[in-house]
């Protein structure tokens, strides 16, 4: 099958930077109703962030000439929130790697040599307990389908857990 | 004019007027409606209303009002301070409305457009002067859109007054005239002192008459156009010189009411008849519970 040629093309195997983790600091986020269709950097703190009004009906700014209504949203009990970046991975890194193993991680035990494009270190840039959710021109309120998938990982918690057996 | 209040916060509207003079409470007024800057991709819309009592629209005329578009910046503000100083028959309200207000009005889910945006404005100023117990009994308004069914409306919404909808009517009647020069008076004022409420960098103050075809007015908007952001606030996004050069030098934006065709659809009639069906090759959706979470399972990085 065509498909699962494709999907074995895609494996990859990801090696999480624990450091990364203890050193990310807060960062503000916001999610908004809308795709921009490309990832950038984008100057968040000189256009987006000092028009937000806080009013007595709540957070009100507009993205593009678009109206939005936002709300904070925490991270489910148990849980935090990271900001995950993907590194380039060149040849000479590679090696390096497989020669020397991972410096700064040295509990990730290097069992198997690195290969390009299977093996994929993330790292955390940034921390957060909470973000922005906005809506276009409504709050988006308890349907958003964001609110929604936050309840996945406790139902997901309860379904996998062990069953008693009597 | 003291435009503190609209400073203080210019992303919505800011409605500011004079103290109604006391014969305006007890005598017959002619209450005159214009506004300033419509056309422009940059700055606020200022509405105004003026009037007076009847029996002193003699001295409004007196002051050679005219309209505002006829007469320079100094003659204006010379108008505008006499008027100011006959503070005892003569009363002014304006209604700012943002460039953002304007924006996200035109762009809204339910498009709000400028001529709707104008008309409710509108009366919502005879509205305010009645409200304030200005005994209007004439009304005179340029018109916006068709001079006949604008009329129609006002003069419904407002039964108990003669409601004029003419064109032109800001060099007709003396009293629109002086609405227009409150309205033009302000408007300059409020773009003259723009708070941007972006922190911007290398912000250029040169920006021409701020119309779609003044072409200080379009470098301004060429350089001062971010990737991401678009334009700060003072631009009016809905306008099409705005939007075309958004086009051509910021990323696509999509909105999940952005009019566009469902890459998912039915596809070709045929596929059907084929022994594959159209869902072969088609990884097989998620469970509604996903589906409905915006929720997938990431396979890859």
């Amino acid at each position: 099958m065509e498909s699962a040629d494709e999907a074995a093309d895609c494996k990859q195997r990801v090696h999480l930077r624990p450091g990364s983790l203890r050193d990310a600091a807060p960062a503000t986020l916001h999610l908004l109703p809308c795709e921009v269709l490309v990832s950038r950097p984008a100057p968040v703190e000189r256009f987006f962030t000092p028009a937000v009004r806080h009013g007595a009906d709540g957070l009100q700014v507009s993205f593009r000439g678009r109206g939005l209504r936002g709300e904070e949203v925490a991270v489910p009990p148990g849980f935090s929130g990271f900001v995950m970046v993907t590194e380039e991975m060149g040849e000479g890194l590679i090696g390096k790697l497989n020669f020397s193993g991972d410096a700064e991680d040295k509990t990730e035990k290097m069992q198997e040599p690195l290969e390009r494009d299977f093996d994929r270190f993330i790292g955390a840039t940034g921390s957060f307990s909470h973000f922005t959710l906005w809506g276009l021109e409504t709050v988006p309120g308890p349907d958003a389908k964001v609110h929604k998938a936050l309840g996945w990982p406790s139902l997901a918690a309860a379904i996998h857990a062990q069953v008693p057996e009597d | 004019m003291d435009l503190r209040e609209l400073e203080k916060d210019n992303t919505g509207r800011c409605r500011l007027s004079s103290p109604v003079p006391a014969v305006c409470l007890k005598e017959p007024c002619v209450l005159g409606v214009d506004e300033a800057g419509r056309g422009p991709v940059l700055g606020p819309m200022v509405y105004a209303v003026c009037y007076c009592p009847l029996s002193r629209l003699a001295d409004l005329e007196a002051l050679k009002v005219a309209d505002s578009k006829t007469l320079t910046e100094n003659e204006r503000e010379r108008l505008f301070a006499k008027m100011e100083e006959e503070g005892d028959s003569v009363g002014w309200a304006l209604d700012i409305l943002s460039p953002n207000l304007i924006s996200t009005s035109m762009l809204g889910r339910v498009k709000y457009n400028l001529n709707s945006l104008s008309h409710d404005t509108a009366a919502g100023l005879i509205r305010h002067a009645l409200d304030q117990g200005v005994k209007v009994t004439q009304v005179f308004v340029d018109t916006v859109g068709m001079p006949e069914t604008y009329q129609a409306r006002l003069q419904q919404r407002f039964p108990g007054m003669e409601v004029t909808v003419r064109a032109k009517a800001d060099s007709l009647f003396p009293v629109v005239s002086a609405a227009s020069i409150f309205a033009k008076v302000a408007r300059d004022q409020a773009v003259k002192n723009w708070q941007f409420v972006e922190s911007l960098q290398d912000l250029d103050s040169d920006y021409g008459s701020g119309y779609p075809n003044d072409p200080k007015t379009k470098a301004w908007l060429r350089k001062h156009v971010d990737p991401v952001f678009g334009f700060p606030q003072f631009v009016r996004f809905s306008w099409s010189t705005a939007q075309a050069i958004l086009e051509k030098e910021a990323e696509d934006v999509t909105w999940e009411d952005s009019a566009e065709e469902d890459p998912e659809g039915p596809g070709r009639i045929t596929s059907y008849f084929l022994s594959q069906g159209p869902q072969a090759g088609r990884p097989q959706a998620p469970h509604r519970y996903f589906q409905e979470r915006g929720l997938e399972a990431a396979s890859s990085l």
